[in-house]
């Protein structure tokens, strides 16, 4: 169940460049259905499930692992962690925050008094209960990485928020596509991508050395469905949304078209996204080497890069369905 | 084809960043009675090859131009856009556009009325949240016809001026696309050493793309890039802006010392006049990417100074096209074996 | 060859050729002429083969290029009109000597004397387009004759050991490294290594993207000279590193986030081999690692650096006891990688 698998990705430690974790969740929830599988150097987790006909293509989806955090720089004498981000991190959102490093030590972060300036990065400091700089030092290191304390919790009957969202749900939905794949005439190559949130950087290396015939990107998009956000024009509950252009890249038109004709022949609903702004792992598949058509099916998401980012879980399963039928199709 | 027919007809086709198909399939269409070989690559890329024996040389300037993209469409009828490379949000108001739905339609760039604005807000250029396009349609009509993604291309107006100035959309950079054409033309009762590859490059605007996966696909031993640069008009700054009556050659390190020299002995043996740019950085030009292919494509760049850039009555002079053009053709003559030694000693 | 000759040969960024020449003598004498070439960014590639079979590929890396200038044009009274090649503050520049060209001319960089300057002048900051460089010619055509556009101009510094310990000299960031590759190639070590010296660092991680891609190594250590900012009681958080206090080992910076296991495994090599290393806590900054990290298929990646205060001026200063242990650390990583 798609529901079952993304609760157990969501609770995964993994920020940029420390993946592990959740390439051994994925591996363990996927190892019996697929050919084969690796780790790169980058800490891309490759699967490949072949496909029957000879003559197929060769398909990549990326759906990046890793998420936003916090890596520590100093240590002071008193014990206090200052910290600096990892990805795309909001300073305004992230005080007064529980946050937890991969060893399990705890932290509560916070910003010191602002004298009249904007938050910015430098103001923030973590307290992991520490009286002194070598007390700190038992538990923490410079170099280590915090993130927002792994959680979830449902919002009726069809939402969910998790620190974790993006891209975790993109994560169980490329894991449950792997499972549900039957004899693909395609072979489909799944790659459980590093480092996206720090800027798209496992993919490249992946992309590279898959060398797909076609590649389609698998991530959050943003939202413009509460008060006074507009753009894009997406909404929570209607549908996947098939990417037409972010700031990383422009859909090529005949992966685009295909997953609007996949949706269409799914019976399932889908939106048109026209992103100002954003990237994601497409991007590296249609950059690399001669050039790969590729695209992007986005899984709408509020709140992107917050504690609390939402998705509609019927969302993900119709993305789930128009993949299957994408796969078939092409 | 002359070269203004060309340009007239390629203006007129619409070739955003990524969604080049239409003017791709036109330009393969003018190299193919030039060229041994013509593809359009996945990306849309048009390549075409005049076979040699000697260096591989890839000759680049790109088809893709900037426009906007139905990002929304309002209960009312009216398209809200995003802008699909530089696109300057203050050249749009009271523009005329095509919208490329279902069918092509015309649209008129709108804003609040002057009147309704208060003076403290007069004051401020119009963002492009502040604008939409009207389609002249009732909304339902619009839904039918129009859905978010589909493409706008600015108007497509070619006027000649005086003194054989042209002022017309995308003369960056077709322009230089014209360029190449008009060397492969000039090319066609020469016997080159060189392997030549001529690439009209997608995905320019948005980040050279098509010049890295183009220049990966053909592996050259050296390229030559053309682009548009600034032509000056007043208050350009000196050093950025050149006239606009010959081509420049730009140094740099983004750009090989001794090819770049030998591409001005040629100009200078062939009496053709050109300028010198110096690029201390980034040229904001595909030989940033081509460049930066596989192990590294050492590169030439070889600018048309254009009035006006990214509005869409670029202006150019078309002597220093044909000049240009001379220029390429006598350096893609030139090139033979020698070329590829001594580069770094 | 040593640092302070190094540091004095001219290179900056797309301008290496004289470097290049003096590496390439040096490495085809250490490594054979057979092992040693030029790639086509540039860069010279200087392979050892290893003892032994099975062990992985390193490419140790350093970049030999520096920040200078270039020159656009003259005034018509002969001042010669630049801009900086790489980032250089501009507030470093002013009542400074340069030398320009293959031939080395002198000029100095020089600015309306402050008794001509309003006090409005004085608060304002002197932007490139506010400074010229003086060769001493009588007019425009007299100053393009010596200087034509596009000709390049490095500081005028003289390597210059002071204090105890430390030395001061234009090009600290990245000669240290490019001192200690040279010093690193006079041995074998169990496996392959490849020495890369890269152009064009400094106008934005150019010639590593050529090298990662011809090189394509199983595991890079990049060797840089970085930013120091220890001095005048800054606090510790803004420190990013500390001359005197060895090689800073890199967990993340702007440009990659270090993989995990390679950085602990250089820490516990330092720590065993009694060398004296600290973490780099800066994580701004972007190097060549990232290059060799993401090509082609991707590479464990690491960056050692010798802290370098006044980094990108013509007055560098590092402690000679940290280019030591950059050398050291990288000679035991290549001893057990």
């Amino acid at each position: 169940m798609l529901r079952d698998t993304l609760k157990k990705l969501l609770s995964v430690y993994g920020p940029s460049g420390n993946e592990h974790a959740v390439a051994e969740t994925v591996k363990s929830l996927i190892a019996a259905h697929v050919d084969n599988m690796r780790v790169d150097a980058m800490g891309n987790l490759i699967v490949e499930k072949y496909g029957a006909d000879e003559n197929g293509k060769r398909i990549l989806f990326s759906a990046h692992m890793d998420h936003i955090g916090f890596i520590v720089t100093d240590i002071d004498e008193n014990g206090f962690l200052r910290v600096h981000n990892v990805g795309g991190v909001s300073p305004r959102i992230s005080s007064a925050r529980h946050v937890v490093f991969e060893n399990g030590t705890e932290g509560v972060l916070y910003c010191q008094p602002l004298k009249g300036e904007e938050m910015a990065m430098k103001h923030l400091f973590i307290d992991i209960g520490a009286e002194s700089r070598q007390e700190a030092e038992q538990y923490v290191l410079p170099g280590d990485m915090a993130v927002y304390a792994p959680d979830y919790f449902e919002l009726g009957d069809h939402r969910m928020a998790s620190p974790a969202m993006d891209d975790r749900c993109c994560c169980a939905l490329l894991c449950e596509l792997m499972m549900y794949l039957d004899e693909p005439k395609n072979t489909v190559i799944g790659v459980f991508s590093s480092q996206e949130e720090v800027g798209i950087r496992g993919a490249k290396t992946a992309a590279y050395s898959v060398n797909p015939d076609m590649g389609v990107g698998l991530d959050v998009t943003a939202w413009g469905d509460t008060p006074e956000v507009k753009l894009p024009a997406i909404q929570l509950g209607k549908g996947a949304a098939v990417k037409f252009m972010d700031r990383s890249m422009i859909a090529t038109p005949a992966v685009r078209d295909a997953l609007l004709q996949a949706a269409a022949d799914a019976g399932v609903p889908v939106q048109r996204e026209v992103l100002p702004f954003g990237g994601q792992d497409g991007s590296a598949i249609q950059h690399t080497r001669s050039g790969v058509p590729a695209g992007c099916l986005s899984i709408p998401c509020r709140y992107v890069h917050s504690p609390a980012e939402v998705i509609d879980l019927r969302d993900l399963e119709g993305a789930l369905r128009i993949l299957l039928k994408f796969v078939e199709n092409v | 084809m002359r070269t203004e027919d060309f340009l007239r007809e390629s203006a007129a086709l619409p070739g955003l960043s990524g969604n080049e198909q239409a003017v791709a399939r036109y330009i393969a269409d003018a190299f193919r009675p030039l060229c041994d070989e013509v593809r359009i690559d996945p990306l849309n890329s048009v390549i075409a090859r005049i076979q040699g024996r000697g260096p591989k040389v890839m000759l680049c300037a790109h088809l893709d131009e900037i426009g906007l993209m139905v990002s929304r469409i309002e209960e009312d009828g009216a398209l809200r856009v995003g802008h699909v490379g530089g696109v300057d949000p203050r050249i749009l108001p009271g523009m005329r556009v095509t919208v490329y739905g279902r069918e092509t339609l015309l649209g008129v760039v709108g804003a609040k009325a002057p009147h309704l604005l208060t003076a403290e807000e007069r004051k401020k250029n119009y963002k492009e949240e502040d604008l939409y396009i009207d389609l002249g349609m009732p909304a339902e009509r619009v839904r039918q016809l129009v859905q978010i993604g589909d493409c706008v291309t600015l108007e497509g107006g070619f006027t000649k001026l005086l003194n054989g100035r042209y002022a017309m959309k995308t003369a960056d950079d077709r322009s230089c696309v014209a360029i190449l054409l008009r060397a492969a033309e000039l090319l066609q009762r020469v016997d080159t050493a060189a392997d030549l590859y001529f690439v009209a490059s997608c995905q320019e605007e948005v980040g050279g793309y098509g010049a890295m996966t183009a220049g990966f696909g053909v592996d050259p031993d050296m390229g030559i890039v053309l682009d548009v640069t600034h032509a000056k008009t007043p208050g350009t700054p000196e050093y950025e802006a050149f006239s606009i009556e010959s081509p420049t050659i730009a140094r740099g390190p983004f750009l090989h010392p001794v090819l770049t020299a030998r591409l001005e002995e040629i100009a200078k043996a062939n009496n053709i006049q050109f300028q010198q740019e110096i690029v201390p950085r980034y040229t904001s030009t595909d030989a940033d990417d081509l460049e930066a292919v596989r192990g590294g494509v050492p590169c030439m760049l070889l600018s048309l100074p254009v009035r006006y850039m990214h509005t869409s009555v670029e202006t150019f002079d078309m002597r220093a096209l044909e000049e240009s053009a001379r220029l390429l053709a006598a350096c893609c003559a030139a090139i033979d074996d020698t070329w590829r030694d001594d580069l770094w000693i | 060859m040593d640092l302070k000759t190094l540091c004095e040969i001219n290179a900056p960024s797309g301008n290496e050729r004289e470097l290049r020449r003096a590496i390439l003598e040096e490495a085809r004498g250490l490594c054979g002429a057979e092992n040693v070439r030029i790639d086509r960014m540039g860069n010279v590639l200087a392979f050892r083969k290893g003892r032994e079979v099975g062990r992985p590929h390193v490419c140790v890396s350093a970049h030999m290029d520096e920040v200078g200038f270039i020159v656009l044009g003259a005034t018509e009274e002969g001042l010669l009109q630049f801009r900086p090649v790489g980032c250089i503050d501009p507030r470093v520049i002013v009542s400074k000597r340069v030398t320009l060209g293959d031939q080395k001319l002198p000029g100095v960089i020089g600015a309306m004397a402050i008794h001509l300057q309003t006090d409005k002048d004085m608060e304002r900051v002197l932007g490139y387009k506010d400074l010229y460089i003086d060769i001493g010619a009588k007019d425009k055509d007299d100053a393009l004759a010596h200087c034509p556009p596009g000709a390049y101009a490095s500081f005028d510094t003289p390597y210059t050991p002071f204090g105890e310990g430390f030395v001061c000299a234009k090009a600290l960031d990245d000669r240290v490294g490019c001192y200690n590759m040279l010093e690193l190639m006079r041995e074998r070590y169990p496996g392959d290594v490849t020495f890369a010296f890269l152009t064009r660092e400094e106008v934005g991680l150019r010639g590593s993207i050529g090298a990662g891609y011809a090189v394509q190594p199983d595991i890079s250590i990049n060797l840089e000279g970085t930013a120091a900012n220890d001095l005048g009681c800054t606090e510790s958080r803004f420190d990013v590193c500390c001359p005197g206090r060895g090689v800073a080992v890199s967990f993340m910076d702007n440009s990659s986030v270090y993989q995990r296991r390679l950085y602990q495994k250089l820490n516990r090599l330092a720590d065993k081999g009694g060398i004296a290393h600290q973490p780099k806590r800066g994580v701004t900054g972007n190097n060549d690692a990232a290059n060799f990290q993401r090509a082609a298929g991707g590479a464990l990646a690491c960056t050692l650096s010798v802290p370098c205060r006044y980094i990108h001026s013509g007055a560098s200063v590092c402690c000679l006891s940290d280019v030591e242990a950059q050398y050291a650390l990288t000679r035991a990583f290549l001893m057990n990688a």
